[in-house]
């Protein structure tokens, strides 16, 4: 009885039992390197086509700063979702998070954009502040006048009739610009984003 | 400082009792203070215990974009922690309400508004080291030397 006390003593008052029992800890907690973490700038040149803001699905997650060493995209902490898909949307690699680039490289896809305008008839009063807003319409038509009425065909919206009228869906660039100015909340531009194979040529 | 002080500053940073409260989310960031109490992350080795009784919390973990009904509700909850008492907001929906904070949303972000909030741990939702590691330094700057300081 004596003698196994002492044994109990000896093998409690180890030093590295004493360590163990009053500093036990897991491993220390890594952040894995596949996670894809806030995105950050690669250095490469940003050519200001806004395609991350247009991918965003987050209010306020991202914006395109014009700084004396070029346009650079800003990520709002607490906005942003870590989704990565601004990642992917930039044709120029300028942005990088986890193993997006990679596996888009592996995996040969792009994401391809359309975009489509939906006018509630209903609720549109015709008063033509999305066709004079629309940045695309300013290039073809840069007179167009208070109203959004105007000859040509080739504007992407136009007012005819009392209503706004969707002529060339396919030159909107999905800046949703009219979606701001609209009062009535007539008009609503749908951001269709879809991972596409890229043909092996793109590479 | 006396030696009580200091000696009350080693034990508050090894005793952080923490209570959270949904006001609104997801679930994507409950799910990852959940995770923080799995056996992987260990937390009682950090001294940290959830008994998610304001009452007995000094951290309390805000999570969610702050829906209508918790009006009155969530300031009358702060108000039971007693001092000292640290808030933290999980997520990205405490801060900015994520993506609910849209035109017409009817959820009234940021939670900063409406209590005190101490610190603010981005991401939708953070990872469990994140909220640890949150915890983890808001709460002994917070409760230290809080008697010198009162
Ligand atoms: S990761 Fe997603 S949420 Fe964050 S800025 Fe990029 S697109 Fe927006
Ligand atoms: S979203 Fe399309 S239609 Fe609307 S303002 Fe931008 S480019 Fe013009
Ligand atoms: S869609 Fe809106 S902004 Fe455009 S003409 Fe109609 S009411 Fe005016
Ligand atoms: S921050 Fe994201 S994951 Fe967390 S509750 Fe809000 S929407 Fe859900």
């Amino acid at each position: 009885m004596p003698l196994s006390l002492v044994y109990y003593a000896k093998e409690f008052f180890r030093r590295e039992w004493a360590q163990k029992f009053f500093a036990a800890k897991t491993a220390p907690l890594e952040t894995p390197p596949y996670f894809r973490n806030f995105p950050e700038l690669t250095g490469k040149t940003c050519t200001h086509h806004l395609f991350c803001m247009m991918a965003c699905p987050a209010p306020g997650a991202i914006d395109v700063i014009r700084t004396p060493e070029g346009w650079k995209p800003r990520i709002h902490l607490g906005h942003c979702i870590r989704c990565g898909l601004c990642v992917e949307a930039c044709p120029n690699g300028v942005l990088s998070s986890g193993r997006v680039l990679e596996s888009m490289f592996y995996d040969n896809t792009r994401l391809s954009f359309s975009f489509r305008i939906d006018v509630d008839r209903t609720k549109c009063m015709g008063c033509g502040n999305c066709a004079v807003a629309c940045p695309v319409n300013k290039l073809i038509d840069a007179q167009m006048s208070h109203g959004g009425r105007a000859s040509t065909d080739d504007l992407l919206l136009k007012v005819s009739e009392g209503k706004c009228q969707v002529l060339h869906v396919e030159k909107c660039t999905g800046c949703k610009t009219c979606e701001h100015h609209c009062p009535n909340e007539a008009i609503r531009v749908a951001r269709l984003l879809e991972a596409v194979h890229a043909p092996e040529e793109d590479l | 400082m006396t030696l009580l002080q200091s000696l009350k500053n080693l034990v508050r940073s090894r005793s952080i009792h923490v209570a959270y409260v949904d006001v609104g989310s997801c679930n994507g960031c409950d799910i990852e203070v959940l995770a923080c109490l799995a056996p992987r992350y260990d937390i009682e080795q950090y001294g940290i215990f959830v008994h998610n009784n304001p009452r007995e919390a000094d951290v309390l973990l805000v999570i969610g974009a702050y829906t209508p009904g918790w009006e009155e509700k969530l300031e009358g909850l702060w108000e039971k922690i007693p001092d000292p008492k640290a808030a933290i907001a999980i997520g990205n929906c405490p801060i900015s309400g994520c993506l609910f904070a849209r035109p017409h949303t009817l959820v009234d972000p940021p939670v900063a508004k409406h209590i005190p909030i101490a610190a603010q741990v981005p991401g939708c939702p953070p990872r469990p080291t994140e909220i640890l590691s949150a915890i983890l330094s808001v709460a002994p700057t917070v409760f230290r030397d809080y008697e010198v300081r009162k």
